[in-house]
């Protein structure tokens, strides 16, 4: 388990992080989103003992980080970086001797990591000759090829293409499946939605939300909103429910809030009185939704 | 726990320094140049004759000129040369001429040469021909060979000097001369290679990985070492192959005084390393690109130029008050020291007093270099004040 403990940082005058806290569990997909300028970098640098916190602390497994434990987390950067003269296989050996691997085992764990991730034939290239993807594959390596036991990706994501995402999000998804927390952040909120089970909503250097994804849906609701389309009717219906108001119009049909102790029963009710209900769903909030209206708070 | 760490960290980051430098070609051929420049330097005077013995090649084209040429022979020590002389039929000397194997054929006519002759061979025929002539007068006086002999070749001038200079004066002038080249071109140029490597990393934020797993001053240790290796194996190489030309081309005789001064210009390329790898660490560290570094690391190489300077000055007064100073002071000492040595002209005391004042400040400025290399390290896009990076590094330092 990791903790962030009421982490707090300035530079110079500006307060970059507030007494920030929240928790991952052991096997967590962990999203950390928020604005540009939130503090999310700041925090993950602080985790990874890159800058130092002016307050607050991080434990890892009931223990504060030191460097011997910090050696055994795998970390990228916002700002990717690599050798760009080094060779793959060179480079990918050179992070994991840093780890603290022996040689042999750095060499064996850096052809399986080239394996996995589909570059083994550029291994004897110079990083600087391959594509942006593939770059970015051997920068995951960086952060893999010691076997981490926390993973901390500080915008894994961006600049990749559609296929890019996919394979990543496997390979995050397989660690997590074998106990390896990973910590990413992320300005795409459906794929966090999509693949976190807990996120933390940042904005301001404080911490606005945090929790298991379904859990902030069900409670950042302050409704019950039903999305019901009624075939050869119109909105005229919708009058006769005490309680009931449209806060959306979509191809899917009109949201509709239920407020004042009004039930979705009564809605279908309704409904059905009107005409042939061809779709009615409760919708909880996305969580672009739940972070729009943190960050505006 | 975190000690034997970081020794691991700084052997790690040390070994690929090493190991990425020789592998890249520009690497093997900047130093292919410098040691043709250094064993250039060293053999070319002696090659084309300065400071060397110079030996003529002399034909002689009729019998009445042999002893004129034996004579010059014999008297060539005096011209600091030496003198071999052939007896040549006169068509056959007059080929040997044209086809550049004599550089002067002698007969009762005089000397002949393709071009205007060396002062030295003509001031040695010139002093035979007075020799013999002044021989065959006293004969023709009624002298024996015993007086002629004795009225020809007085005993020589006793000379005594206040200062006894070096006979080997100039040999090791150009010895010292070669020491200073070598360490300028070297602190230079692991100075350049350490910044830019430096600036390499943070520019490409590769640093920022290697910090998230190794500490600043694990990382900068590691590179200094690297480095200081690499230009130290550069520096016997480069010895070796100075005074292994100088050898081979007669410049300079080989003892234990060359072999003791050679070794001393190595380990002060050490000291200066040390003293300079910091500051250049910082320079690099300061500035977000390539193109910056030129200008953050104009005040060391000023400072490098100016000893350089400074040295001619000692190479041309080793015992002057220039020498005294600048060996006290740890910016020029790596640079001035060594030929002071090389002459002959430091005592003891201040060769002990220089590696003092030198270590101490190079142990003192490390880990002020590694303050501000932490500072500064890790914030890119753009230049860092040195004030700022001091500040910046509270903890990590």
């Amino acid at each position: 388990m990791l903790e962030v403990i009421d982490l707090s940082r300035r530079y110079g005058d500006t307060i970059a992080l507030d007494g920030l806290s929240f928790t991952v569990e052991p096997g967590q997909l962990f999203g950390f989103v928020g604005p540009n300028g939130a503090g999310k970098t700041t925090t993950m640098r602080i985790i990874l003992g890159v800058l130092e916190p002016d307050g607050g602390e991080v434990r890892w497994r009931g223990r504060p980080v030191d460097l011997a434990t910090r050696a055994r987390f795998g970390y990228m950067p916002e700002e990717r970086g690599l050798y760009p003269k080094m060779r793959v296989r060179d480079q990918l050996a050179y992070f994991a001797s840093l780890h603290g691997l022996p040689r042999a085992a750095a060499a064996a764990a850096t052809d399986t990591w080239l394996e996995r991730l589909g570059i083994a034939d550029r291994a004897r290239d110079r990083v600087e000759s391959l594509s942006l993807g593939n770059q970015q594959r051997v920068q995951l390596g960086a952060a893999l090829v010691h076997g981490p036991e926390l993973l901390v990706l500080d915008e894994p994501f961006s600049g990749l293409d559609p296929v890019g995402v996919d394979v990543l999000s496997g390979v995050l998804r397989g660690l997590a499946d074998e106990g390896v927390p990973v910590v990413f952040s992320s300005h795409q909120l459906e794929l966090v939605e999509r693949l976190c089970e807990s996120v933390a909503i940042v904005n301001d250097g404080r911490l606005v939300a945090s929790g298991r994804v379904a859990a902030l849906r069900e409670g950042g609701a302050t409704a019950t909103t039903v999305r019901v389309a009624v075939s050869g009717a119109g909105e005229e219906w919708l009058a006769g429910v005490a309680g009931a108001e449209v806060v959306d119009r979509g191809p899917a049909g009109v949201l509709v809030a239920l407020r004042d102790g009004a039930g979705p029963d009564a809605l279908l009710d309704a409904a059905r009185r009107a005409g042939s209900v061809t779709h009615f769903a409760l919708e909880r909030p996305t969580l672009s939704e739940l972070f729009r209206k943190a960050v505006a708070a | 726990m975190s000690g034997l760490r970081g020794r691991r960290a700084v052997a790690l980051v040390a070994r690929r320094e090493i190991t990425q430098r020789v592998r890249e070609k520009s690497f093997l051929v900047s130093m292919g140049v410098t040691v043709a420049i250094v064993v250039l330097v060293a053999v070319v005077p002696a090659l084309a004759g300065f400071g060397g013995t110079t030996t003529y090649e002399l034909a002689v084209s009729d019998a009445a000129s042999v002893p004129v040429g034996a004579a010059a022979a014999r008297g060539a020590g005096a011209f600091d040369a030496k003198l071999h002389v052939r007896r040549l039929a006169p068509a056959k000397a007059r080929a040997a001429l044209d086809g550049g194997h004599v550089d002067a054929v002698l007969s009762t006519r005089g000397l002949a040469s393709k071009e205007q002759p060396d002062k030295a061979l003509v001031g040695m025929v010139q002093a035979a021909s007075r020799e013999i002539r002044q021989g065959q007068a006293l004969q023709r006086a009624g002298l024996g060979d015993a007086e002629v002999q004795r009225a020809l070749n007085p005993p020589p001038v006793r000379v005594t000097t206040a200062k006894p200079t070096d006979p080997e004066r100039d040999r090791k002038g150009t010895f010292a001369f070669v020491a200073v080249l070598a360490l300028y071109t070297q602190l230079l140029t692991f100075g350049y290679l350490l910044a830019s490597g430096v600036v390499e990393e943070k520019a490409s934020r590769v640093v920022e990985v290697l910090l998230a797993t190794i500490q600043p001053r694990d990382l900068l240790a590691g590179k200094i070492v690297g480095l200081g290796v690499l230009g130290l194996a550069q520096m016997v190489v480069l010895a070796g192959a100075g005074l292994g030309a100088a050898a081979v081309a007669g410049a300079l005789s080989i003892d234990g005084d060359v072999v003791a001064g050679a070794a001393l210009a190595v380990a002060w390329f050490v000291l200066g390393y040390a003293f300079y790898a910091g500051l250049f660490a910082c320079a690099g560290a300061l500035v977000p690109r390539q193109e910056e570094l030129q200008a953050s690391m104009t005040p060391l190489t000023m400072i490098i130029l100016i000893s350089f300077f400074v040295s001619f000055a000692v190479l041309d007064q080793p015992d002057g008050t220039v020498a005294h100073i600048s060996s006290f002071i740890p910016f020029s000492a790596p640079i001035t020291m060594p030929p002071r040595v090389a002459l002959g002209q430091a005592s003891a005391f201040e060769i002990v007093a220089a590696i003092v004042i030198t270590t101490g400040s190079a142990a003192a400025l490390i880990p002020v270099a590694g303050r501000i290399y932490s500072g500064a390290v890790l914030r890119t896009g753009s230049s860092v004040k040195v004030r700022d990076a001091w500040r910046a590094s509270r903890v990590r330092a």
